[in-house]
């Protein structure tokens, strides 16, 4: 039977959510339109992450296990997924948008002949195809694209769709891999700056983002403050990244990472397009800012005009307040 | 050593854009060179007065018009451009137009070709990756730092959770990001010499890639705006009085606390 397969995120032995919501998606179209949701999961352990997965109803669970996984490669990754795809055989491969899956996902579909849609945030199959919308000009506009033919494969942007658990008896095959480290081209040298343990920001349902406004110690430390508080991430600007006040893994922006949690706080950020662009689709957004006109306001849900200095320290006690009664 | 660079001309994000019958209405005259390749020129150029490589050439894939853009390189300080010459309106997407830059890049030199990591119009981000299977070279994408050492370089890649920091072997194909640097805007010297150096044009034909139907993989059929956020309430006054007011509010109506 034909089969829409999703790749499973993995990152040190956790599942990404936003790679389980694209297999409630496929799941979803499998059973309108007749066919088979399947995942794939490539990682050291991926048997054992199999099992995390297998609530979330795949018919097949196809593994690529090999220590080669641990850190993101793209030579590993792409002869794996090229692999896998040769087995298989599905209409449709389906990813997460990632840092690692847009790395590869040109290569992969020029290897495979196939067709490539990134970053959509909506699909639909057709006959022979997918169907997708996508935002361009910055997320001010949104595209309706298609692929062609199949297979197509394509990245979804986070919290595009909902989490669905399914119940079924899924089966897992692993599929045989192997690879030398002489196959490598490029080198991994080393990787600095990694978050470990931290929220992960794609994924938290409350982001708490730093701007220009919010650059000195004072600044950060009630930043830090209210993120610990609402048990959200730290993102920020470019204008802060840059100034490598914050990681640049945490920038939220058309560049960098895009969000779309329950709760927005935008603290001293002014509202560029391109930051815009990252985070319009956050569920209820919070705008601190003490310029009145600043661009920010035009899409927040709650504005407060203000110092963020005079604004950050009641608002925290007061949801203090709130948190503890 | 060569670097050549990968250019496209697109429309700037930040002008006005009108949506006519599911089509875009965009002001051709505010056309610009994609910001990311902006930076992947810098990047060149960098490398170019600080390890001595010998040329930096740029080439591009696109109607008459986008000349002006190639100029715009070349006065930044590139060596030579190349245009590919397309009709005004084309259906090209990704997979063709990778194919069409694998076709210019097979018989010519090259020890490094440097993309923009995406079109800041499309946002796709997969022609430079394409490329790079097509051609059967070595790649990273999304590059935010470049350093060159006895001629091997090595790039600093923005990933999921680090940064990771990856050696490529030349020849090699490398997507930069605009977190690498700001592009230098070109000098009156430089817009005057960018006059006398050489644009090779060729034509889509000259290049013998074989653009059937099935070279292009996908099709934009319409566009719409986005629904647009509407702003909520603006509170303006005391600080200590507004800030608690909304928090009550993020607890009673948005029910997110």
């Amino acid at each position: 039977m034909s089969t829409l397969l999703t790749y499973i995120s993995v990152s040190d032995g956790k599942v990404k959510r936003s790679s389980l919501e694209v297999l409630s998606r496929c799941n979803q179209l499998a059973e309108e339109n007749g066919l088979q949701s399947d995942a794939l999961i490539i990682d050291p352990k991926a048997n054992e992450v199999a099992e995390k997965v297998k609530s979330y109803g795949p018919s097949t669970i196809y593994t690529v296990q090999d220590p080669i996984f641990k850190n993101h490669q793209n030579t590993p990754l792409l002869k794996a997924l090229a692999t896998a795809m040769d087995q298989i055989n599905p209409n449709v491969l389906a990813f997460a948008s990632t840092e690692s899956s847009k790395d590869i996902l040109g290569a992969l579909a020029a290897n495979q002949d196939a067709a490539a849609l990134a970053d959509v945030s909506e699909f639909d199959l057709t006959d022979n195809s997918v169907k997708a919308k996508r935002p361009v000009m910055a997320a001010k506009i949104i595209s309706s694209v298609e692929s062609t033919s199949y297979p197509t494969i394509l990245t979804v942007r986070s919290g595009s769709y909902d989490l669905v658990e399914k119940s079924v008896d899924s089966e897992v095959k692993e599929i045989p891999f192997s690879f030398d480290e002489s196959e490598l081209k490029i080198t991994l040298k080393e990787i600095i700056g990694a978050t470990g343990d931290k929220i992960d920001l794609s994924e938290a349902e409350t982001v708490i983002a730093a701007g220009r406004g919010a650059k000195d110690e004072k600044g950060q430390k009630l930043v830090e403050e209210l993120a610990s508080l609402l048990n959200g991430a730290i993102g920020a600007s470019r204008a802060l990244t840059e100034a490598g006040i914050y990681d640049p893994s945490l920038q939220i922006g058309q560049t960098g990472k895009v969000v779309s949690p329950e709760l927005y706080i935008a603290v001293g950020i002014s509202g560029a397009i391109q930051h815009v662009a990252g985070m319009a689709n956050s569920k209820v957004i919070v705008a601190i800012n003490k310029d009145p006109d600043a661009p920010i306001f035009d899409i927040a849900d709650y504005g407060i005009v203000g110092d963020l200095y005079e604004v950050l320290p009641p608002f925290i006690e007061e949801l203090k307040k709130i948190k503890s009664s | 050593m060569k670097i050549t660079v990968c250019i496209k001309q697109v429309p700037d994000v930040n002008a006005p854009i009108q949506i006519k019958n599911g089509q875009l209405i965009q002001d051709s005259n505010r056309n610009i060179l994609n910001a990311y390749d902006a930076s992947a020129v810098e990047a060149a150029l960098v490398l170019q007065e600080d390890h001595g490589i010998d040329h930096v050439e740029v080439v591009l894939i696109g109607p008459e018009k986008a000349k002006e853009t190639i100029r715009k390189a070349l006065a930044m300080g590139a060596d030579k451009g190349t245009h590919i010459i397309t009709e005004d309106e084309n259906s090209f997407d990704s997979f063709a137009y990778a194919q069409l830059l694998a076709g210019y890049f097979m018989d010519r030199e090259y020890d490094y070709i440097f993309c923009g990591k995406q079109s800041q119009d499309t946002d796709s981000g997969l022609t430079g990756s394409m490329l790079a299977e097509f051609l059967g070279l070595p790649y990273t994408t999304n590059a935010v730092g470049l350093e060159m050492s006895d001629g091997a370089l090595t790039a600093k890649r923005q990933g999921d959770s680090g940064q990771e920091i990856i050696e490529i072997p030349s020849p090699g194909v490398v997507t930069c990001s605009n977190d690498m640097n700001d592009p230098r805007i070109p000098s009156l010297k430089g817009i005057m010499q960018s006059k006398r150096k050489p644009i090779d044009t060729i034509s889509v034909t000259d290049l013998g890639v074989d653009l059937s139907e099935e070279s292009t993989k996908s099709r934009i059929n319409s566009y719409e705006e986005k629904p647009e956020r509407k702003a909520g309430e603006k509170f303006e006054g005391e600080s200590d009085e507004i800030a608690r007011k909304v928090a009550q509010l993020l607890d009673t109506e948005a029910n997110v606390i």
